[in-house]
């Protein structure tokens, strides 16, 4: 079974293939490209299960497969596969939601008739075989490449209707936002070489194992160069730059700002977006590397904090949202917070479980809500729907069970994941890390602002009355976009079950199947999730609190809360906004509907530093450039010509001055080599 | 008695002399011979079977210590190897482009016969071990040139080029001549090896006259690589001569000087034994500065293409000088000689193209001059774009391996601690994007004065053309083939 692992290239080349076939030949193929990469993803996905078993059944693979430069260097730069179980379940999950995310796009695309369809399907290979490279890549390098190639190709799907207005701008920002983290993380990737001579993520020789040993008392380890700083310092540095890179991707405070502008996508770009691809892969890279992170308390701490605050803050601003799509991007920054905060609160399985159910519910949604945007023609504003429920029996359901999801009802898939989340941030926040504390109260209070602004997508959009004419007699869906949704709403709906850890703990039943998983694989890897937790535990100090009478009491309590919550911000949406004829609420909230809806400033003052700062500092430097160094440029061009017509004239075309002149250079030569050298 | 193998390292030599003596069998039976063809194709035959042997005995390593033959007169080792395969590859594109060329002209035979009698020069000048065989080499591969420049004889310009060509020809030699013969009084010896271990005691005792001689030397070797100031004559030269002629001396002859003086200097005057007599690295960097600029200043204000390039031929020729001023004793020493011969390697095809694209626009009467290959994209696009090529690479922007070679030269002179000589490459290379865009100017932007028809393309030439761009390009990356042959070559040396 484990020669599966020969062909595992191919889940990442499949793709690209279809992105050179929809490229060159896309414009004669019946569907533009679309089956191409329909079959290639179908592909992927088949071979990705392949391996997902194969290292179910306890095979791994961690493997150079080329190195680019080698030989006589300080470290050698290489591409590989690692295959554990975090990569091989993230394969899955990449390559099923790019699958149907090619289904949906035709009915979104195709059957709506666009122009440049072999670019948008030539794209769509790229990112995806991007994606899934990155997945399995086995070091930071290669992480890196597919990592630029993703904000790429994400770049290239946001502006795909480039002659709009909207689309090209957003997606200049998207590019530039996601680009500056990346400056971080590019020096981080250079740093973490020349600091261990490796960037491997696993095994005895990858760089967190090289790490661990160097801040391991006990043991002895080849110094490493710091570059003069305390061991630990430069590790938490080295982390700081590349959770930059992790930041922009991963749309965290304060880069969180090109991911609702990113809407002006086509929609299932948006769900590839993010559910599986660019979004998931800043969340995907901390779990990658959690062996290094798992080091450092301080990093872990402001992951956290981050995670914990970017959660809450894009949550206050989904609520006051019109329309369908960017209620969904602000609840996308908000629950990757959710992800951030349980990698900072060394809740490792969590964050992949919550990774997991949000990839699942959040390509859902953006389905559902692409579908919606199909029946009304386009237009995006939640006061123009209502209604809709009772034309669109398949979107409604499915999208309910998403939308349930997403606000943690009982016993829906997110529920299961985001109590998890929590629950870790508790127990470790009372086993002696206090502070953690503080980023849990935050992702509780999110809670309950996600239970509100998902009940009030959903009425605003399905129930009532409908409010327009589009939305009386909506524009109907075929297979193509009812088969995704179907696929994804009963998987909304059940897949929390991979790791009900309640159940697991009220019942002493082992189901916990997702932490089981995560848990295997060869020791020599370093990847498990035991080691990862020992690692917390001994370098970060994270152990584990109870309140009350023990465990028990803490989950029922924590699952409690979050759960209470939930249901009380959707109970007050529903109190709000039920009826035939809901009103506008937002203007209640005075000032503070304003800042929301205005984003607290956050677009201005980035806008100000790119157009205030940035733009002036780039004039004078223009300046400096224009007047300076042209003119030096300017100055030394005119002496060049003036010098070399002189020397043209050298040229006579007299032989005998050609004598002459070769005969005197010479005696000039051994004149001044004679004096230099003592000669007499 | 060497082993019998051993001879056979002299094959890509051998090949030449062969293809020769094929030359002059079909003249002597059929003397004015209408197999045009024939002779074109027992020329490059010959050449690319020795530019294939050579490469072969490179790559398979066999030469890597040096063998000595003929009681040590004689060496092949991997410098020798990666030259006789720069001399094999020019000679096959100049034997070929020739085909068209020399269509209508009379004397083909001994045209092609001067060109493998030359490149049998050059490819001994490469494995000389002894200051008689440089300097019997030397003047076997510089006589026929004075011939091949000289084809044309019924064009002034191609005489009187020739006859300038000879006299600093002879003068040079001449300095060359006694030069070694000072060598000879101050060491006692000619082998090279020998007179390194001499060197030291000479340069104690016979201070000046070794000195002298050095630098004699040094001057003969300056008038074969047309290196400041005995670069006077390549101007008229190549300018004058038939264009498949140009090609060969810029590329091949001049390659040929550098593999000698590269020899010579670093075998037989190690710089720690000499320096006290004459410090011959700042002489060459001395040279490399004024070669350079010179000869990129004077190529910037150029009317006439074909002049043009000869004076950027000059430049060249001090980019790669800077293999010998860096030797300095301090960095990597095997990377500033290798990325002398890689430069080498890599001009010899992007130059050789260069000029063959002028003889294709003699061979169509297009004029000589920037203006008069205004439009030629429209018409020629094949040609024009290998023509871009060329003059891109030779800038060094990264179309063509000429980026790569000018980067390991300024690699290797930052790491040798002579910073400034990569710092004057750059700004020389910044100039010359000036004169070479404007031919890709002239030829893709401007509009010709008046309209002009093309009724023939010249096959063979084309297909010349076409080889040298596709090389040029492909040696961007496929330089990491040659690389470590041509740093471990140069390393061998040292």
């Amino acid at each position: 079974m484990a020669g599966v692992f020969a062909y595992a290239p191919a889940i990442a080349a499949l793709p690209f293939v279809s992105f050179v076939v929809a490229l060159l030949a896309g414009k004669y193929m019946p569907k533009k490209g679309a089956l191409a990469g329909i079959i290639a993803t179908a592909g992927s996905l088949g071979l990705s299960i392949a391996v997902l078993v194969t290292v179910f059944l306890g095979e791994t693979y961690n493997e150079t497969l080329y190195t680019f430069v080698g030989g006589d260097v300080p470290f050698e730069l290489t591409f590989g596969l690692l295959l554990d179980p975090l990569s091989a379940a993230m394969l899955v999950i990449v390559s099923l939601i790019a699958f149907l995310v090619h289904v949906f796009s035709l009915g979104y695309m195709n059957d709506e008739g666009e122009t440049g369809l072999p670019r948008y399907y030539a794209s769509l290979g790229l990112f995806t075989a991007s994606m899934l490279a990155f997945v399995f890549s086995d070091n930071l390098l290669m992480a890196f490449m597919f990592f630029e190639l993703v904000g790429l190709c994400s770049y290239l799907l946001i502006g795909f209707w480039f002659r709009r207005a909207g689309p090209p701008s957003a997606a200049k920002k998207a590019f530039l936002v996601t680009r500056f983290g990346d400056y971080f993380f590019l020096v981080g990737v250079v740093g973490v070489l020349t600091t261990f001579g490796t960037a491997q993520f696993a095994g005895e020789n990858g760089f967190p194992a090289l790490a661990e040993t160097v801040l391991n008392p006990e043991t002895t380890a080849d110094a490493v160069n710091t570059f003069g700083f305390e061991p630990a310092t430069w590790f938490a540095i080295l982390g700081l730059l590349v959770l930059g890179g992790v930041m922009g991707k991963s749309a965290q405070f304060p880069f969180h700002t090109w991911l609702p502008d990113a809407m002006e996508g086509p929609t299932p770009v948006s769900a590839l977006i993010h559910a599986a691809t660019m979004v998931a892969a800043g969340v995907f890279l901390v779990a990658r590397m959690y062996g290094f992170y798992a080091l450092l308390p301080t990093v872990l701490a402001v992951i956290a904090f981050v995670g914990g605050f970017t959660a809450l803050f894009a949550a206050t601003m989904g609520v006051v949202k019109n329309e369908i799509k960017q209620v969904l991007a602000y609840s996308t920054i908000s629950q990757y917070g959710y992800i951030m905060l349980a990698l900072g609160t060394g809740g490792y399985v969590a964050a992949f479980f919550h990774l997991t159910t949000h990839a699942v519910f959040k390509a859902l949604l953006f389905l559902g809500a692409g579908s919606v945007i199909i029946a009304m023609h386009h237009n995006e504003n939640m006061w123009d729907m209502g209604g809709l429920k009772d034309h669109m029996r398949v979107t409604y359901l499915a999208f309910l069970s998403g939308s349930l999801a997403l606000a943690g009802i009982f016993p829906f898939s997110g529920f299961w994941s985001k109590d998890e989340v929590l629950y870790e941030a508790l127990v470790h926040g009372l086993g002696g890390s206090p502070l953690l504390l503080g980023a849990y109260a935050m992702g509780l209070a999110a809670v309950f602002l996600t239970g509100f602004y998902t009940i009030r997508m959903v009425l605003l959009t399905f129930h009532g009355e409908a409010r327009s004419d589009t939305a009386e007699d909506p524009h109907g869906v075929r297979w193509n976009v009812k088969f995704p949704l179907a696929v994804l709403g009963i998987l909304a709906a059940v897949i929390g079950f991979l790791n009900p850890l309640p159940i697991k703990k009220l019942t002493g039943l082992e189901v916990d199947f997702l932490h089981q998983f995560l848990d295997s694989g060869p020791e020599a890897l370093l990847t498990s999730s035991h080691h990862y937790s020992g690692l917390t535990h001994d370098y970060a100090g994270y152990s584990v609190g109870t309140i009350g009478g023990g465990e028990i009491v803490t989950l029922l309590a924590g699952a409690g809360a979050s759960l209470g919550l939930a249901l009380l911000g959707a109970g007050l949406a529903f109190a709000l906004y039920r009826g035939a004829e809901p009103t506008r609420h937002t203007e209640k909230l005075g000032g503070l509907q304003t800042l929301l809806m205005h984003n607290y400033y956050q677009d201005e003052y980035q806008v100000w530093l790119a157009e205030g700062l940035t733009l002036r500092l780039s004039g004078a430097a223009d300046t400096f450039d224009q007047g300076v160094i042209d003119g030096v440029v300017n100055g030394v061009s005119s002496v060049s010509l003036f010098s070399g017509d002189r020397l043209r004239r050298l040229q006579t075309g007299i032989v005998t001055n050609y004598a002459a002149l070769i005969v005197l250079s010479l005696l000039v030569l051994l004149g001044v080599f004679a004096a230099l050298g003592g000669w007499f | 008695m060497e082993h019998v193998s051993n001879w056979l390292l002299l094959a890509p030599a051998g090949a030449f002399v062969v293809s020769a003596m094929l030359l002059f069998v079909i003249d002597s039976f059929d003397p004015e011979s209408k197999h045009d063809t024939l002779l074109a194709a027992v020329t490059t035959a010959g050449a690319a079977v020795a530019m294939v042997i050579s490469a072969a005995l490179l790559l398979s390593g066999t030469a890597d210590s040096g063998v000595e033959l003929f009681g040590g007169q004689l060496v092949v080792d991997g410098m020798s190897l990666v030259f006789t395969f720069i001399f094999g590859s020019v000679t096959a594109l100049v034997g070929l482009a020739s085909a068209d060329y020399i269509e209508d002209l009379p004397h083909k035979a001994e045209y092609y016969l001067l060109i493998l009698l030359a490149a049998t020069g050059m490819s001994l000048m490469a494995s000389a071990n002894s200051l008689a065989v440089v300097f019997v080499a030397l003047e076997l591969a510089s006589l026929p040139s004075y011939a091949l420049v000289a084809y044309l004889k019924t064009n002034r310009g191609s005489v009187e080029a020739a006859l300038k060509y000879f006299l600093v020809g002879a003068l040079s030699s001449s300095i060359l001549a006694y030069g070694i013969s000072l060598i000879y009084a101050a060491t006692g010896s000619l082998l090279l090896p020998d007179v390194a271990a001499a060197a030291g005691e000479a340069s104690e005792l016979y201070t000046g006259v070794f000195g002298i001689g050095i630098l004699m030397v040094l001057g003969g070797f300056a008038f074969k690589t047309a290196s400041v100031p005995f670069h006077f004559w390549a101007p008229e030269a190549y300018e004058g001569a038939p264009a498949p002629v140009s090609a060969f001396l810029s590329s091949a002859s001049k390659a040929a000087g550098f593999v000698v003086a590269f020899r010579v200097f670093v075998v037989a005057f190690p710089i720690d034994s000499v320096a006290g007599s004459v410090d011959w690295v700042l002489a060459f960097q001395v040279l490399a500065v004024l070669t350079m600029t010179l000869g990129n200043f004077a190529a910037a204000t150029q009317e006439n293409v074909k002049r043009m390039l000869a004076y950027s031929s000059i430049g060249h020729a001090g980019y790669v000088l800077i293999a010998l001023a860096a030797l300095t004793g301090l960095g990597d020493q095997g990377l500033v000689l290798g990325s002398g011969m890689l430069h080498l390697l890599v001009y010899g095809f992007m130059n050789t193209g260069a000029f063959l694209f002028v003889a294709l626009a003699e061979y169509w009467n297009v004029g000589r001059t920037f203006r008069d290959y205004n439009g030629l994209g429209k018409e020629a696009p094949v040609a024009c774009v290998a023509m871009t090529v060329f003059m891109f690479s030779l800038a060094g922007l990264p179309v063509g391996g000429g980026f790569l070679s000018k980067y390991f030269l300024i690699v290797g002179s930052v790491g040798a601690g002579v910073w400034w000589l990569g710092a004057v490459l750059a700004v020389n290379s910044a100039l010359s994007l000036f004169y070479y865009s404007r031919v890709v100017k002239a030829m893709w932007i401007d509009e010709p004065d008046e309209p002009r028809e093309i009724e023939r393309y010249p096959t063979a030439l084309y297909v010349a053309i076409v080889a040298a761009a596709v090389v040029t390009v492909a040696l961007l990356p496929g330089i990491l083939v040659f690389d470590s042959a041509a740093f471990d070559a140069a390393a061998a040396l040292l």
